[in-house]
């Protein structure tokens, strides 16, 4: 992450929480949704994007987030260390979701991971004096600083600092050496162990990482929706921010909060133009074909998400704008354009 | 292609700012498309309702009604976010909502707002006037429900009862209430078996198998239609015949009797409302209605839907009178105004959807009576039992 990256993600950041602060609730809810989602997006690309391990269990690590945090924060403890406590609780529970890599590769922990998915599933159902079982955790009010917050607008605003502070620190991280373990590991396991990096301890770390922010997410989705309930952290949930991260892009920073904005926002936006056209139940038929669509022509015209395909435009646009002006010079600047590519993609 | 979005960019965005100018406001929102999309009638029978109104009568007191019918997806976040739309965006006089879930994670919220809310959940957590005056329902609660075909049985001399419910909230919630209030037994009952199944179960052979062994007089399923489905297909697998079988409310569906033909023969439902053909008056109303549009729902969920559109309608037709045939300008006063008429609501004529009813304990009728589908066909088997 560069200096200018981080003050544009900064200023991106201010500007959304204050429309947040300043919009109707409607809005200020669609604003946090796609923070809270958001969040979960960045969590899941590190580990599949980033450390190149799939993994089906994100909707149950977010689930655990969610009952930590709500525990907690009915418990009495402060909204600030309930959030903490539920990344905390995350991560644990992500280690161990992550321990099976250390003997299994590809699509065999890929299927150990969906095993955690519906084992975890399972305990948030019957572990009833923690979780409430089936009916669910009621959660109080989330508390900062001593004092209730008390409306989505607060909410908006809180949610997107700390997805700024998410993106930030794991921006920051892919830029030491654990970061870059992650991406050597994707790439090839034999050229990490090669390269001295020890693959099993760098999954975990992955797996730790990433867990800490889907518990955070997890914990901002039980204050935000006052109720933990298992039917919210069930499969579905992972296939939705998969999604994201493929449409936004996978192993791209920016790309999980594009694609989390886009998959949140999309099906309101065809619902809205639906609401144009008489047929209630037809709209609401496509909004679900469009979102599956979507994904498959993503994944055959630009695999690398939103993110790659807005650079790819924007490097277009730069050729094009330099061979205006050659024609205009009349001076042969050969190589730009490739150059102008090979600084986008990187 | 550019014009293309900006055209769509273009009605978004005013689709978002806010509603069209209306005197009144009506949100409803439902299962349109998702799991349990087999009964949205409910939603589309208020939305048809208050759009008769418009039709023959000019809206409420001459009032045009404007109504909104949204699909929730039976997805918590989806509806949490319809909820704020309906409440801030459209600035809805009445609020219609649909799941447990969202009933539950908004009675707080619904209170602060003081919207007047329906849930169209029958569970007896969001159901408490003095904690949540705002939230109503539109019937016997699930429990409710199962004590009347307990009571049933009681009352035709069978003793075993086993109870089967699904892993959610939806399942679970109401059988364990039942089971801690002690009724089964004041009834002379007893429970020889708690069988649970998957939500998205698609066999029940080895539950059914089960259930065989235990020998019950009745078995009481407590589920939706989909899984009612599984569990008569595989019961008749197992020779266990459809008529030890007894669901709720949200059981009556045609599906059930077109898929399994004799095998769901004898099996039976609580009914809580009249069903859609009967002779009541209310069918006039809806068969005036068809003459003009087309009624998409023809089951009991469209004419629970008419009923709640009487309810919202009555109430908001005795603001406006108390307010000098006036729509009430300010949003809160008008929106408590209405909780109050609705609360008040005494001997309600519901056009014989149910028995006239009283609305001071949010619920309404609390009566009904066991179906059972003879020939292909769900009929009343018995008279209307009080739950309470």
């Amino acid at each position: 992450m560069t200096m200018r990256s981080f003050f544009i993600g900064l200023a991106l950041a201010i500007a959304v929480a204050l429309i947040g602060y300043e919009a109707n609730r409607f809005v200020a809810y669609l604003i946090y949704s796609v923070a809270i989602s958001a969040i979960g997006a960045l969590s899941l690309n590190l580990v599949i994007g980033f450390c190149g391990q799939i993994t089906f269990a994100q909707g149950a690590l977010v689930g655990v987030g969610a009952y930590a945090g709500g525990i907690l924060g009915n418990a009495g403890w402060g909204g600030g260390l309930s959030l903490l406590g539920a990344g905390v609780f995350g991560a644990l529970v992500s280690m161990l979701v992550g321990l099976p890599a250390l003997r299994l590769r590809g699509l065999y922990f890929a299927i150990s991971t969906l095993a955690a998915q519906f084992i975890l599933s399972y305990l948030f159902k019957i572990l009833v004096p923690l979780t409430n079982g089936v009916s669910g955790l009621v959660v109080k009010q989330l508390s900062l600083f001593g004092r209730p917050v008390g409306n989505d607008q607060e909410y908006a605003m809180i949610c997107v600092t700390l997805l700024f502070l998410s993106w930030a620190f794991i921006g920051r991280v892919m830029q030491t050496n654990i970061g870059r373990a992650f991406l050597v590991v994707r790439e090839s396991e034999l050229v990490a162990r090669g390269m001295g990096i020890d693959v099993s301890q760098t999954k975990l770390k992955a797996f730790l990482l990433s867990g800490f922010f889907a518990g955070l997410c997890g914990g901002l989705f039980a204050f935000t929706s006052r109720l933990a309930n298992p039917e919210a952290f069930e499969i579905g949930l992972s296939v939705d921010q998969t999604a994201m991260i493929i449409v936004g892009g996978l192993g791209s920073l920016a790309g999980s909060v594009v694609g989390a904005a886009f998959v949140t926002l999309l099906p309101e936006a065809i619902q809205r133009l639906g609401e144009l056209l008489p047929s209630a139940d037809l709209i609401s038929a496509f909004r679900e074909m469009a979102f599956g669509i979507l994904i498959v022509l993503f994944l055959l015209l630009e695999p690398r998400g939103l993110v790659a395909l807005a650079r790819r435009l924007g490097a277009r646009r730069e050729v094009a704008s330099s061979s205006a002006v050659r024609s205009e010079t009349g001076v042969v600047e050969s190589g730009v354009a490739v150059s102008v590519q090979n600084r986008r993609e990187l | 292609m550019k014009q293309l979005l900006v055209g769509a960019a273009v009605a978004v965005t005013i689709a978002i700012s806010g509603p069209a100018r209306a005197e009144i406001t009506v949100c409803t929102w439902g299962t349109i498309t998702g799991p349990d999309a087999l009964v949205n009638g409910m939603t589309y029978g208020t939305r048809d309702y208050l759009e008769y109104l418009n039709q023959t009568k000019g809206g409420i007191a001459g009032n045009k009604v404007r109504v909104l019918m949204l699909d929730g997806r039976y997805k918590l976040d989806e509806e949490l976010k319809i909820y704020r739309r309906c409440a801030d965006q459209e600035q809805a006089v009445v609020i219609n909502g649909w799941s447990t879930g969202a009933s539950k994670a908004l009675r707080d919220q619904i209170q602060e707002d003081g919207i007047p809310f329906i849930s169209e959940s029958f569970a007896s957590e969001v159901l408490d006037p003095k904690k949540y005056p705002f939230t109503f329902i539109a019937g016997p609660t699930y429990e409710q429900q199962m004590i009347i075909a307990l009571r049933d049985l009681a009352k035709k001399g069978g003793k075993k009862v086993v109870l089967m419910f699904s892993d959610n909230e939806y399942g679970r919630g109401p059988v364990d209430v039942v089971k801690k209030s002690g009724i089964i037994e004041k009834l002379g009952l007893e429970v020889v078996d708690l069988v649970e199944y998957r939500y998205d179960a698609q066999d029940m052979t080895a539950q059914m198998l089960r259930v065989k062994g235990k020998n019950p007089d009745l078995v009481y399923v407590q589920g939706s239609t989909p899984q009612v489905l599984v569990a008569l297909r595989d019961a008749a697998k197992v020779a266990l015949p459809a008529k030890l079988f007894v669901g709720n409310l949200y059981n009556i569906s045609p599906a059930i009797p077109q898929q399994l033909g004799p095998a769901a023969e004898g099996f039976r439902t609580v009914q809580t409302y009249a069903f859609y053909g009967d002779n009541i008056p209310a069918m006039k109303e809806i068969e005036a209605y068809g003459q003009k549009n087309e009624v998409e729902k023809k089951d009991i969920y469209f004419i629970k839907g008419w009923l709640k559109g009487k309810v919202i309608a009555a109430a908001i037709e005795k603001v406006i009178q108390k307010n000098n045939g006036q729509v009430p300008t300010d949003i809160k006063a008008f929106r408590k105004s209405v909780r109050d008429e609705m609360e008040a609501l005494k001997g309600f004529d519901t056009g014989g959807i149910t028995p006239p009813f009283t609305y001071a304990d949010h619920q309404g009728s609390v009566q009904a009576r066991v179906a059972e589908i003879k020939n292909g066909q769900y009929v009343a088997a018995g008279e209307w039992i009080d739950a309470q």
